[in-house]
């Protein structure tokens, strides 16, 4: 699987906090925003696992079959 | 004569973008064949939509908008903010969906077109076009293709069905500043390397260029200043649907005679004839574009460049043609191997004109111009013959405003005394003489499978204000009877009418939902009031009041306010409840079943089959796209599930549905100018801004599978267990590492993913696996587990 934008890392969550522990915590949380967890760490009782999918939408200028 | 008319008189007629991709449009075919029949021997004709789209769906032009796409949404800023209103949401969107998919659909555009075309394997078993599972996710490819040649251009959007650009068609300033725009506007680059070369060579006196739809007056206009610019010589004219409506104020405004000489109006095959004759007859190469009299041309509209300047000139009127004279349209030199679509399908013109003409919102038949004229029965049977064998194919859509009751009669008959063999589809009026049982079995015999009719509303009231002069009773007869004879019927429907109500609009929702079975599409619209409608004229009639917008020097439609019933926006909402439960109610609205309502001749091509294929019938087809959907809703937890290769993501900092839904919020929607939507709100971008919530920032991931070419959102954990899968190899092998309720929740995730088509599995195996845990339908995670998530649910429902 390839991971896109890497570099584009969440700045709320990589950026904050400047003590070590703060440091650490946003590195927990970028490192789960990329799914960089290892499987020893996963939990999936506790993980959130929900999914959006999204119907398309069909907009007014896409149903007018005698036109377009 | 007619031997003086040509040779050294290159004329080229151009079909700009945007018009639908599946099918010749009729417009440029039809002039041809008359200046063809006129003497002229060197006349050309490019289908320049069709043409872009194939060039954009390239993979080298896609690297291209990956690259521009980049530069010009830079993601880093968009993910950083504090929040995105409307505008921001809508960039940002573009540029998440431009970074996730813009590999996989480079890697997978061609074959998405080869498969639609049906270029994709020797026989038609064997094609992708007829198997849903493969069409759909191919077609969802070209469209997210499209979105990402859009996000090179952004905000310019780009569609199948539509283009617009930040500029708005109803100011000619904005229009103009529109055709130099080299960073949003994608044809000025097209044109230059893929289009003028050519013209150039060919070095056409006359260029005619037509304009069906507001989404083709800047590609056009474009098109016509590089020409002009390039070839002085050639005269540049203008015509078309769209034109008939709005052209006399185009040819008024500012700086448009850099881009145009000219506009026909309403039927253009005696202005065209006309123009060239005078064109050729002044002489010169210099002297015919700079300082020809037209002045005898019939409804032409031109520039008078005599004395210097550019004066604009209105003529008479011109006679129409006599229809039953006029050839059957010549569709050589059209590009047929880049239509998408496996088979033409020839489009004609029975008659011009509506026989009835007394809907009081409808102003299509004007475009042509005044009066109604049919071609013979006979007549349109010897085309179609010579259609059929000249161009091998024998599907036809017989372009009409609607069929009348004597043709009804007589053409079934002819097509099948003359043993045509052909397939067709068409628009029609209900007529309950015509649409008996034994009628519609006599359509039927002779090739038609679909009809589309001009229902508009249950409401009585509503159809008596619309002067539609048909009863309810009438109506479903006629669609039975239809139905009964394996013809599809599709409604026409609008929403919004002036003083309709929401009771009366659900009252229209609730006949429809009845006659789920036997209407299988509904052409959904909003009402919308165009200056030649009587709704415009006569606005006391119908309860309104009319807004101009004074900057709006090209304005067609109007905004306005009714003394009672919806206002627009409310029509707007109502637009998206009666289109949320077609979804659920017609098999083929249902998920992406509706691509084959969006692809015009796509679902007719289904019903008609091929020599290697038995045609479909509408209850058939239907079937099978419920089967579908039943097997896909079915899919669910087998070990061998697995991440298919080259699945892509992106982190996000907001919400993607969030975004989806306020980009689809009617408030938002009325804020582009969408030209069919009916909603043109001067200051709606303001306004969409100022009363839609912005999108919070929220923790998310965006994921894209170019096979099944579908975009799924996670949370953060979902991509660290789709990670661990990936590591894994298969569920069996990652569940084998979870507790059991971590198990169970893990087999929710990956077997809702196995529905969206996400993650692989051995369908085979599936059919026999009854062992494993049945799972939900829906989103698996009960708990929202961070303040990220649950700050996403907060974004507004569209």
């Amino acid at each position: 699987m390839h991971r896109k934008a890497e570099s584009q890392t969440n700045q709320s969550t990589a950026n904050q906090g400047t003590t070590e522990q703060e440091t650490a915590e946003a590195r927990a949380h970028a490192e789960q925003a990329q799914g960089t967890h290892t499987d020893a760490e996963l939990d999936f009782e506790s993980l959130d696992l929900s999914i959006e999918t999204v119907e398309e939408r069909i907009s007014p200028s896409e149903t007018n079959v005698f036109d377009k | 004569m007619h031997s003086t008319r040509t040779a050294e008189f290159p004329v080229l007629l151009a079909f700009p973008p945007q018009g639908h991709w599946t099918q010749p449009h009729l417009a440029i075919p039809s002039l041809v064949a008359w200046l063809r029949s006129q003497g002229y021997t060197s006349v050309h004709q490019m289908d320049l939509s069709v043409e872009a789209f194939d060039h954009f769906l390239t993979p080298s032009y896609l690297e291209r908008a990956k690259a521009k796409a980049r530069a010009r949404l830079p993601l880093e800023r968009l993910q950083a903010a504090e929040t995105l209103p409307l505008g921001e949401a809508r960039a940002w969107r573009a540029a998440v969906e431009a970074e996730v998919s813009a590999d996989a659909l480079i890697a997978r555009v061609e074959d998405a077109k080869r498969l639609v075309r049906g270029q994709d394997a020797a026989s038609d078993d064997a094609r992708g076009f007829w198997d849903p599972d493969r069409y759909l996710p191919a077609v969802r490819t070209l469209y997210h293709g499209l979105r990402l040649v859009s996000a090179a251009h952004y905000p310019s959007e780009l569609t199948p069905h539509n283009f617009t650009m930040r500029y708005s068609n109803d100011r000619s300033h904005e229009v103009l500043a529109a055709t130099r725009d080299e960073d949003e506007n994608p044809f000025l680059a097209f044109y230059r390397e893929r289009v003028l070369p050519r013209i150039v060579a060919l070095r056409p006196r006359v260029l005619g260029l037509s304009v069906l739809y507001g989404s083709q007056l800047v590609p056009a206009l474009t098109l016509g200043r590089l020409v002009k610019e390039a070839l002085p010589e050639c005269h540049v004219t203008a015509g078309g649907g769209y034109l008939a409506y709005v052209g006399k104020k185009v040819m008024q405004a500012a700086g448009i005679a850099a881009c145009l000489d000219s506009i026909v109006f309403h039927e253009g095959e005696a202005p065209l004839l006309g123009l060239c004759d005078a064109l050729r007859d002044a002489g010169s190469e210099r002297g015919a574009a700079a300082g020809a009299d037209l002045s005898l041309v019939g409804s032409l509209v031109w520039f008078d460049r005599r004395g210097g300047g550019a004066r604009p000139t209105f003529n008479l009127p011109a006679h129409p043609i006599k229809l039953d004279a006029a050839p059957a349209p010549d569709l050589d030199g059209l590009p047929f191997d880049k239509y998408f679509s496996p088979r033409l399908v020839v489009p004609y013109d029975v008659n011009r004109g509506c026989y009835y003409g007394e809907c009081t919102f409808c102003t299509l038949p004007t475009v042509i111009g005044p009066g109604y004229r049919t071609r013979s029965a006979q007549t349109i049977a010897h085309h179609v013959l010579e259609l059929r064998d000249k161009y091998a194919t024998t599907h036809f859509n017989f372009i009409t405003d609607c069929m009348p009751p004597g043709l009804l009669e007589d053409l079934p008959r002819r097509l099948i005394a003359d043993d045509a063999g052909i397939t067709w589809w068409a628009d029609a009026r209900v007529e309950p003489k015509s649409y008996t049982p034994a009628g519609t079995k006599l359509l039927y015999d002779s090739g038609c499978r679909k009809l589309l009719f001009g229902f508009e509303s249950a409401s009585k009231r509503i159809l008596k204000m619309m002067m539609k002069g048909q009863s309810l009773k009438s109506v479903i007869e006629v669609a039975e009877n239809c139905a009964k004879a394996d013809i599809s019927v599709t409604f026409y429907a609008m929403v919004g009418f002036p003083t309709e109500t929401r009771e009366e609009a659900r009252a229209t929702l609730r006949f429809l939902e009845e006659h789920a079975g036997t209407v299988r599409e509904v052409s959904l619209q909003t009402f919308h009031i165009d200056e030649v409608a009587l709704t415009y004229r006569e606005p006391e009639r119908f309860g309104l009041k009319i807004l101009d917008d004074p900057g709006a020097d090209l304005a067609l439609y109007h905004d306005y306010e009714a003394q009672s019933g919806m206002t627009q926006e409310e029509a707007a909402e109502m637009f998206e409840e009666l289109m949320a439960s077609f979804r659920q109610k017609l098999p083929l609205f249902a998920g992406d079943n509706v691509f084959y309502f969006m692809q015009k001749s796509h679902y007719f091509l289904h019903l008609v089959g091929t020599p290697e294929r038995a045609p479909e019938t509408p209850d058939s087809f239907e079937q099978r796209l419920r089967a579908r959907m039943e097997r896909k809703a079915r899919r669910g937890v087998v070990g061998s599930l697995r991440v298919r290769p080259g699945l892509a993501s992106v982190p996000l900092s907001f919400a993607y549905k969030g975004a989806r839904d306020l980009i689809a919020h009617p408030l938002a929607r009325a804020a582009r100018p969408d030209f069919l939507t009916g909603r043109f709100v001067g200051d709606a971008e303001q306004l969409a801004e100022t009363r839609l919530p912005h999108l919070p920032r929220a923790s998310s991931v965006l994921v894209y599978d170019g096979d099944s070419a579908e975009f799924v959102e996670l949370r953060p954990d979902g991509l660290a267990a789709l990670r661990a899968l990936e590591r894994a190899g298969d569920l069996e092998a990652l569940a084998r590492t979870a507790s059991p309720a971590g198990r169970e929740r893990l087999e929710a995730f990956a077997a809702e993913l196995h529905r969206v088509g996400i993650l692989a599995g051995d369908e085979a195996r599936h059919a026999h696996d009854t062992t494993l845990t049945p799972a939900p339908r829906r989103a698996v995670a009960t708990t929202p587990r961070t303040a990220s998530t649950q700050e996403s649910h907060h974004a507004p429902q569209g």
